[in-house]
C-alpha cells in the first residue's frame, strides 16, 4: 500500500501559512469548516444521520436489536460501535480486514458516547441476565478530507438523537433514552501552531493531533492523541479552550 | 454522415457519425459507425472526428512537459509520480544532461523523495514505460519554491490558451511565473503572496469554466480587480 | 415480516405499480470528492453509492497484466442497510455479487488502453429493498463514465420476477421474498447484449423469453436516466 507522498513544496507551503496564522483554504486557525447534518435518511435503521464537514462525508446508522447482556452487567443494555473506512473514501483505504485507523475511530467514538453516559444503558434491560437491547452504531466513511473522528462522533450523536425505538412489545420506554450530547473536536499541531478541524492535507503535514470529546457542560469525557509528534502541557490546555468554543458551535447542528 | 453537432456534450455509447472519417481520441469504431467512448465534447471536422474528454487521467506523451514528484530512488536515478497511472523514470544522466560516474558521485545530493521536478517526457513505449529527462533545457529540474496545484489534465489546454494567450494573461496580471505541466500540475512562483493566491484562484476558475466562452476576459478582469484592489 | 395475503390486486402490485413499471429512479453523477468518479442511485427504496478509482498503478505489481488493465469490483452492504443488522464486511453473497458485477462490465471496457494498471469499482448499499445488485450496476456505470474511463456504452440493469403467475419488473423485497422467481439482468443497451444474467426460482421457456423482453424495456428506461445524470453534471459546468 503506497502512502500518499505530500510534496515537500506543498508541506513547506502549509507550514509557512500556519506560521502566519493562515491556512490553505483561507480559514482562521480556530475555525472549523462548514458543516451540514441530515437525519433520518435510512429507513432500514432505527436512526441515521449524514454529516458533511468540508469534503469529509460520513454516514451513521443506528440499529437497536435484542441481545444477551454481558455476564457482569446483567441489567445493562449493550453499546457496540464499529466503523468502516470505505475504500471509496480514499485511495489509501484498501479493502480488507479493519485497519488500525478504523478500529481507533470506532473506539474513540465509543468512548465519547459511553463515558458521557449519553445513552441510559441501564434502562435497556428486557429480562435481567437474559435479554437486553443492544445499540449498534455503524459508521460508514464515504469521503475522506480529514478529521474523521470528530465527524464520525457528530454523525453518531445526530443518528442517536434521531433514533426511534424498535416496534416491539418488549420496548417499554416512551422514547430512545438519550440524556447528553457529547461532541468531539480535533486540534492539529503544525510547527507549534494549533489548528481546529484539520483538512486532509493539513493532517498529512501535522506533527500530532488531539481529539477532545466534551459534554454539554464543557467537561471532558474522552480524549485521544494521534500522530507521531508531541504536545506540551500549554498546548494541551490551549487545545481544550479551542475545543470548548468549537464544540458549542458544532452542538448547535444537533438541533 | 454526422449524427451530432459540433461542441455537443455526448456520453459513452452515443452515436457520433457513420462513414470513412479518421478517428482520434474519445471515440471508437464499430463497422461503419463511430461512437463516443467518454463523456466529452464533440470536435468534428470534414474528414476527422473526435470527442474531447471532460474527465480522465493524464496519459504520458513523448515531448510533453510535466511536473513530477520523486517517489522512489534507485542507484542510477529516481522514479517520479506524474499524476498518471504511470510513473516515470529519471536517470541521473538524463537529469544532468551528462554522463555520470556512479562510482565517484553520490547522486542522492541531486534529488530526494518528495522533491518536485519539472521534466520532459523523452520516450514512452507500448507498455507505457516512461523515460524522463531534463538535461540541457533551462527551467527544467528541481523546483525549490512555489505553490503547486493540481487541476484536471483535460483542462490544461485552456490554461495555456490559443498560442499561449491565457498563460500570458495569467503571468502579466499577477507578476508570477507559471510552469504548466501537461499532467495537470502547475507551479506558481512569485514574490507577492496575494498575487500567487490570485493566480491559484484564476486557475481553479479556468478549471471550472474551461468550456464556456468569454473566459479569457473574465479571468483578466478578475485579476485586474485583485491587483488594483490590493486585497 | 409476515406474508401479505395477496401480492397482486386487480392487476396492480402492492405499491400500486403495473407489472411492467419501474420503481422511482434517481441518479446523480459526481457526488464524492476523493474518488475519480462516483454516482448515487435511488431505485425505489434502495440507496446506493458507487465510486471508481483508476486507472492507476497496480499493486502488487505481480498481479498486474503487462498489456491490459485489471478490473476489480467490491460490492458491500452497510450493516444498517437491512432489517436485521448485518455484520460489517464481505460475506459469501457479497463476494459472489462482486464477481458477477465485474463480469458485467468487462465487455464494455477497453483494457488494452491501460496496460499494467487497475480500475477499482466500489459499490456500497446504504439501504436495501431488493435489486441491490442491479442498483449497484446502474450506479457503477455512471461512476465509470464520470471517472473518464472509456467505455463502449453504459451498462443498465434491472430484475424481473414472477409473482402469483404474473411477470413483474423491478421487484421489491416483499415480491422477491414471497414471489416464485428472481432474475437480475444487465445489458449493454446499444447492442442489446446481456452481460449479467442470474436466476433462481421457476420460469417456463415462454415466460423466460417474455421476461427478457421486459428486462430489455426496463433497462432502456434506466439507460436514459443514467445518460441524463451524466449530461446534467457536465452541462451545468458549461453554462456557468
Amino acid at each position: 500500500m503506497m502512502a500518499e507522498i505530500v510534496a515537500k513544496v506543498k508541506r513547506d507551503y502549509i507550514v509557512a501559512l500556519a506560521q502566519q496564522d493562515k491556512r490553505a483554504d483561507g480559514r482562521a486557525l480556530n475555525q472549523a469548516r462548514q458543516a451540514s447534518v441530515e437525519t433520518g435518511l435510512i429507513t432500514t435503521a432505527n436512526g441515521s444521520a449524514r454529516v458533511k464537514l468540508g469534503n469529509t462525508h460520513v454516514l451513521v446508522g443506528v440499529k437497536v436489536e435484542k441481545g444477551e447482556p454481558f455476564p457482569d452487567t446483567p441489567d445493562s443494555g449493550i453499546l457496540m460501535v464499529s466503523a468502516e473506512l470505505l475504500p471509496m473514501a480514499s485511495p489509501t483505504f484498501e479493502p480488507g480486514p479493519p485497519r488500525a485507523e478504523s478500529v481507533e475511530l470506532a473506539r474513540v467514538v465509543d468512548r465519547g458516547i459511553r463515558e458521557s453516559e449519553c445513552i441510559e444503558l441501564d434502562k435497556l434491560s428486557i429480562k435481567s441476565g437474559e435479554e437486553v437491547w443492544t445499540v449498534f452504531i455503524d459508521i460508514d466513511v464515504l469521503d475522506h478530507d480529514g478529521n474523521l473522528i470528530a465527524v464520525a462522533e457528530l454523525a453518531a450523536m445526530a443518528a442517536l438523537l434521531n433514533t426511534k425505538p424498535p416496534e416491539d412489545k418488549a420496548w417499554t420506554l416512551p422514547k430512545f433514552p438519550i440524556v447528553e450530547r457529547p461532541v468531539a473536536v480535533t486540534v492539529a499541531k503544525i510547527d507549534g501552531k494549533l489548528l481546529v478541524d484539520p483538512s486532509l492535507e493539513e493532517e498529512q503535514v501535522m506533527d500530532a493531533r488531539l481529539t477532545l470529546t466534551l459534554k454539554e457542560d464543557g467537561s471532558l469525557c474522552a480524549m485521544q492523541k494521534g500522530g507521531i509528534g508531541y504536545f506540551t502541557q500549554e498546548e494541551v490546555a490551549q487545545a481544550y479552550v479551542l475545543a470548548k468554543e468549537n464544540a458549542r458551535e458544532l452542538r448547535k447542528l444537533l438541533g | 454522415m454526422m449524427h451530432v453537432q459540433n461542441r455537443q456534450l455526448v456520453v459513452p455509447g452515443e452515436l457520433i457519425a457513420d462513414g470513412p472519417y479518421r478517428t482520434r481520441e474519445g471515440v471508437f469504431r464499430e463497422g461503419n459507425f463511430i461512437y463516443s467512448s467518454v463523456v466529452g465534447l464533440t470536435d468534428l471536422h470534414e474528414k476527422e472526428v473526435r470527442v474531447i474528454p471532460l474527465q480522465g487521467k493524464y496519459m504520458p506523451l513523448r515531448d510533453d512537459l510535466v511536473v513530477g514528484v520523486v517517489v522512489d530512488a534507485f542507484s542510477s536515478g529516481w522514479a517520479l509520480d506524474l499524476n498518471s497511472p504511470y510513473t516515470g523514470k529519471l536517470f541521473v544522466s538524463s537529469l544532468l544532461g551528462r554522463k555520470v560516474d556512479l562510482n565517484r558521485e553520490d547522486i542522492s545530493k541531486y534529488l530526494s523523495i518528495g522533491d518536485v521536478v519539472v521534466v520532459r517526457i523523452d520516450d514512452v513505449d507500448e507498455e507505457l514505460n516512461v523515460m524522463l529527462g531534463a538535461g540541457g533545457e533551462p527551467g527544467l529540474g528541481r523546483i525549490k519554491e512555489g505553490k503547486i496545484i493540481e487541476i484536471s489534465p483535460t483542462k490544461i489546454p485552456r490554461v495555456l490558451g490559443k498560442k499561449g494567450s491565457m498563460l500570458r494573461i495569467l503571468e502579466e496580471n499577477t507578476g508570477c511565473r507559471l510552469t504548466v505541466g501537461q499532467n495537470g500540475r502547475i507551479v506558481i512562483s512569485g514574490k507577492d503572496q496575494n498575487m500567487v493566491n490570485a493566480a491559484v484562484e484564476a486557475l481553479f476558475m479556468i478549471e471550472r469554466e474551461a468550456h464556456t466562452s468569454g473566459l479569457t476576459d473574465r479571468v483578466r478582469l478578475m485579476l485586474e480587480k485583485t491587483r488594483i484592489g490590493g486585497s | 415480516m409476515n406474508k401479505p395475503e395477496k401480492l397482486m390486486v386487480d392487476g396492480k402490485r402492492l405499491d400500486g405499480r403495473a407489472p411492467d413499471e419501474l420503481r422511482p429512479l434517481k441518479i446523480v453523477a459526481g457526488v464524492l470528492e476523493r474518488a475519480d468518479g462516483s454516482a448515487y442511485v435511488e431505485m425505489g427504496n434502495n440507496k446506493v453509492f458507487a465510486a471508481v478509482y483508476g486507472p492507476k498503478e497496480m499493486h502488487p505489481r505481480h498481479d498486474a497484466k503487462s498489456d491490459m488493465a485489471v478490473l476489480r469490483c467490491r460490492y458491500n452492504m452497510a450493516p444498517f442497510s437491512v432489517d436485521d443488522r448485518k455484520r460489517p464486511g464481505q460475506d459469501r453473497r457479497s463476494i459472489e455479487i462482486s464477481k458477477v458485477t465485474r463480469d458485467a462490465f468487462e465487455p464494455v471496457l477497453f483494457p488494452e488502453l491501460y496496460p499494467r494498471s487497475v480500475v477499482d469499482v466500489f459499490i456500497e448499499i446504504l439501504q436495501a429493498d431488493a435489486g441491490t445488485r442491479t442498483a449497484g450496476i446502474n450506479a457503477a456505470s455512471v461512476a465509470l463514465a464520470d471517472a473518464g474511463i472509456p467505455m463502449k456504452d453504459l451498462v443498465s440493469s434491472v430484475a424481473v420476477g414472477k409473482v402469483e403467475g404474473t411477470l413483474v419488473l423491478d421487484l421489491t423485497k416483499v415480491e422477491d421474498q414471497y414471489g416464485t422467481t428472481d432474475m437480475p439482468v444487465a445489458i449493454i443497451p446499444r447492442k442489446k447484449a446481456i452481460t449479467l444474467l442470474q436466476m433462481d426460482g421457476h420460469f417456463t421457456g415462454e415466460e423466460f423469453s417474455r421476461a427478457i423482453d421486459m428486462a430489455f424495456q426496463g433497462c432502456q428506461k434506466i439507460y436514459e436516466v443514467q445518460r441524463q445524470a451524466l449530461k446534467d453534471k457536465y452541462e451545468v459546468r458549461r453554462e456557468e
